[in-house]
């Protein structure tokens, strides 16, 4: 088996006092389509940056396609692209001349693909980078990152500022790399995004992972959601083990359950139920589960009583 | 009750003059306000007390007197020299240029990045979707403009007031206030400059540069009008020469504030119809949205530094070269009221010896070697920016290592340099060539390469700092800059430690072409530079890069 397209090891950053990335130990293979999750300020764009060389890692190490990230940085750049969140171009350049120049640096661009990527994304490449707006900007260095076709494709919030109909073709993108066995790390906010590309995931807060697997995997750590309808009024399920998160709408109570459902058949049996529905959780709640831990989002939702 | 509620409606759908822009943009301001108006108030004290010190006796200073009243080289550097046999004479001849210089820099500066550069970072867009119009938040960003101007004039005017009462430089507090007043009208005349140049330019640097070269051109007509070529007319084209019309100190004159006000208020009025007559982020002379691709220089990280640079080293190229051929011009003509005079003697204090057109040039090519420092730093700044502003890390994604990116920069900064200093030397020597060949091209071309040493010097002390600490690039490149053009300028006269002296490294360049370059002063200046910038290389290689 060949190297893993992304190894880190303890990776660890501290700004000062500040840790910004603690104990990061991750593996990623070739050809997984990967999702990097957490809210602001929870090291992702840090983690990014330290797997990119920009950044010296406090501890641990990292590797890309085995190649040492700090000691090896041409080579991994060789094999990588990179779409950053807040992406830096020159303004007297227009977007024509942005991606010769970025493909002439890298050395390796599929100049067919790229112009195929510049009509799929609807670009404008003859306009000065000065006067675009935010979203065509995000086209030009996402084209960019694209266009070489690498091994490895770091996205840092790809579709920052792109409508849906554009953010819909992207996700087409990342789909036919998948194909063609490129690997892809994403660091998103976009849930949906993440969900609907990535094979496995992994959420970040305060720079500590919490979480790492496949979506269905996180689904069976996570309670299953169940909306219940009563003849009558719902009756109080605060007593029964594994429920969580309960309100009332009308006839109808919605709730989190973590564990077995017998208890919950035969106590449902007592009452005159209309109708049961239940479900898996989807990424935003598991999400907000996680972090309901140290901020508790349920609070306010009460207990049916 | 209806009606009354839609006027009030109407009302607070327009906009309203409640100087929230005004405040902001002066709370941006003030602080620069009152650091340069602290510098400008020392410039003031250390120069009278450091003549009044130097040139004890009445003598003295009518040998000083004799040497400069009437001449003309001086003169056309540094305006005309009024009563200096006396300490309120000399110290406004002998500073009002360069206060009067580095004030319009920096009323561009601050005009030009808070108004200009905030459209470019986005920073308009905010302001403007308040309850303001473009044309109320201009004109409110000038006003905060004049608040931090008045905040310099304060800080200059107490300064001096207070130097002012020592006995041995003896000023009334009017007099202090009305130089004061003179000192930073500069600075108003420029920020509205800035202003204009803002809505005229597409870009921050496009503004900043339209604005430099006016300041350039204001100081080039002022040095004509004083040459004694019978165009002194000229002097009331200039605003610099508006500001030397003053003559604070010795023969005060208020009638110049009226070119001075209504410059500042014309430009001022015309810049806020512009800004009301034009798009957030588009300009008057409009930059082209869309250009036909040239990939000549796209081809790696070196040459896309050439094509991002190349408007920068065309417009210090042009300043140098037009420099060079007003100091060769007016060299001849100087020189001739050299021989005989007592003026020898003071530059024999600034090392020069000899008289004529040599010592003219060795003494006025202190004025290459700032802009040939000034450029150095101004490629420091410009790697600086592109860490900054996110650039970097784009082509640091790319197989490129650091070192190969810095050792490129630094590479055309270095050649840069060498390049102005031949320039400029070749311009003076084609000056001179105008009227004589009192001067050979061999030794001007050496004075050329002279003025490269101290920048070069500059440059490494900032490149390493860029290397260690790269958020204080700017405050230690132009600090040491500044301290040695202040050491310098105060220690030409002599009043100061030799010690503290020899810590300007304008000092240590030799006084050519009057006298050869000291060949092992340039070189130790140009090996520490270059030992500087490359510890700096290796250290910016194993930093983490920082942003903002």
């Amino acid at each position: 088996m060949g190297d893993p397209a992304i190894l880190t090891a303890g990776l660890s950053k501290s700004y000062g006092p500040v840790r910004a990335l603690s104990d990061l130990s991750l593996e990623i293979q070739p050809g997984e389509v990967f999702g990097f999750l957490g809210p602001n300020g929870a090291g992702k764009t840090t983690t990014i940056r330290l797997l990119l060389g920009l950044i010296r890692p406090t501890a641990g190490r990292a590797a890309i396609f085995g190649l040492d990230c700090h000691r090896q940085v041409v080579a991994v750049h060789a094999r990588v692209s990179y779409l950053p969140g807040d992406a830096g171009l020159w303004p007297s350049l227009t977007g024509e001349e942005t991606l010769h120049l970025l493909g002439k640096v890298h050395g390796r661009v599929d100049l067919v693909y790229r112009d195929q990527l510049v009509k799929r994304f609807n670009l404008d490449v003859s306009q000065k980078v000065r006067t675009y707006s935010k979203g065509n900007r995000q086209k030009v260095v996402l084209v960019a990152s694209l266009m070489s076709r690498p091994d490895l494709m770091i996205l840092d919030e790809p579709t920052n500022g792109l409508d849906p109909i554009m953010e819909h073709e992207f996700r087409g993108c990342i789909q036919e790399a998948k194909e063609r066995g490129q690997t892809v790390f994403l660091s998103s906010h976009i849930l949906s995004e993440v969900e609907a590309l990535c094979d496995r995931m992994g959420i970040l807060r305060e720079g500590h992972l919490i979480e790492i697997g496949t979506l269905s995997q996180m689904r069976h750590l996570s309670a299953l959601t169940i909306e219940v309808t009563f003849e009558d009024e719902p009756p109080d399920l605060s007593g029964l083990s594994g429920v969580s998160l309960s309100r009332v709408e009308g006839h109808k109570l919605i709730f989190h359950l973590s564990g077995s459902v017998k208890e919950l058949l035969e106590l449902l049996g007592r009452y005159n139920v209309t109708g049961i529905i239940s479900r898996e959780p989807s990424l935003e709640e598991l999400f907000l589960s996680l972090y309901g831990e140290s901020e508790p989002v349920g609070e306010d939702e009460g207990v049916a009583s | 009750m209806l009606q009354a509620e839609t006027v009030r409606s109407a009302k607070s759908d327009r906009s309203v003059w409640d100087f929230v822009i005004a405040r902001h943009m002066f709370r941006r301001s003030i602080s620069s306000g009152l650091l340069w108006g602290t510098v400008f108030g020392v410039f003031v004290a250390s120069s009278a007390f450091s003549y009044a010190s130097v040139y004890g006796t009445q003598a003295d200073k009518n040998k000083l007197a004799a040497a400069f009243g009437a001449n003309v080289s001086t003169s056309a550097l540094f305006g005309p020299g009024l009563k200096i046999n006396t300490v309120t004479g000399y110290t406004a001849f002998h500073i009002w240029l360069t206060i009067a210089i580095i004030g319009g820099v920096w009323g561009i500066s601050t005009s030009t990045k808070l108004l200009r550069g905030g459209e470019d970072s986005g920073a308009w867009e905010l302001l403007l979707a308040g309850r303001t119009t473009r044309r109320n938040a201009t004109a409110e960003s000038l006003l905060g403009f004049t608040g931090a101007v008045f905040a310099a004039w304060l800080v200059t005017a107490a300064i001096t007031v207070g130097s002012g009462r020592a006995p041995q430089f003896h000023v009334s507090a009017g007099s202090a206030l009305f130089f004061a007043l003179t000192l930073v009208s500069t600075a108003l005349m420029f920020m509205a400059v800035g202003a204009l140049t803002s809505q005229i330019g597409a870009s921050r640097r496009q503004a900043a540069t339209y604005a430099g070269w006016i300041l350039g051109a204001s100081y080039a007509i002022r040095m004509v009008a004083d040459s004694g070529t019978g165009l002194h007319w000229l002097i009331w084209v200039s605003p610099l020469g508006w500001v030397e019309e003053f003559k604070p100190l010795t023969y005060p004159d208020f009638l110049p504030l009226v070119p001075v006000l209504c410059f500042t208020v014309a430009v001022g009025g015309i810049s806020v119809v512009l800004a009301a007559r034009r798009d957030l982020g588009g300009a008057i002379l409009g930059d082209r949205s869309h250009a036909m691709a040239h990939f000549a220089l796209l081809e790696s990280t070196f040459r896309l530094a050439i094509r991002t640079l190349r408007p920068v080293l065309v417009t210090w190229g042009s300043a140098v070269t037009l420099t060079g051929l007003l100091l060769g011009y007016v060299a001849y003509t100087a020189g001739q009221t050299l021989s005989n005079s007592s003026l020898n003697g003071i530059y024999a204090k600034l090392g020069a010896s000899g008289a004529g057109v040599k010592v003219f040039l060795g003494v006025s090519f202190i004025v290459l070697a700032v802009m040939v420092a000034f450029a150095a730093l101004g490629q420091v700044a410009a790697i600086r920016l592109e860490e900054a502003e996110g650039r970097l890390e784009q082509l640091l994604s790319q197989p490129v290592t650091r070192t190969r990116w810095l050792a490129g920069r630094l590479g055309i900064a270095v050649a840069d340099l060498f390049a102005l200093g031949i320039l400029g030397g070749t311009a003076a020597w084609v000056g001179v060539a105008f009227e004589s060949n009192a001067v050979s091209f061999a030794s001007l071309f050496a004075a050329g390469l002279n003025v490269v040493a101290p920048a070069l010097c500059i440059f490494g002390a900032a490149i390493l700092t860029y290397g260690v600490l790269p958020r204080a690039t700017a405050v230690v490149g132009y600090g040491l800059f500044a301290w040695s053009l202040l050491v310098e300028f105060i220690g030409g006269i002599g009043a100061m430690n030799k010690w503290l002296f020899d810590t300007s490294l304008f000092h240590h360049m030799a006084v050519s072409p009057t006298v050869p370059p000291n060949v092992t002063s340039d070189l130790s200046m140009m090996a520490i530079g270059l030992i500087a910038a490359t510890i700096g290389c290796v250290a910016f290689s194993r930093r983490d890069i920082q942003g903002r």
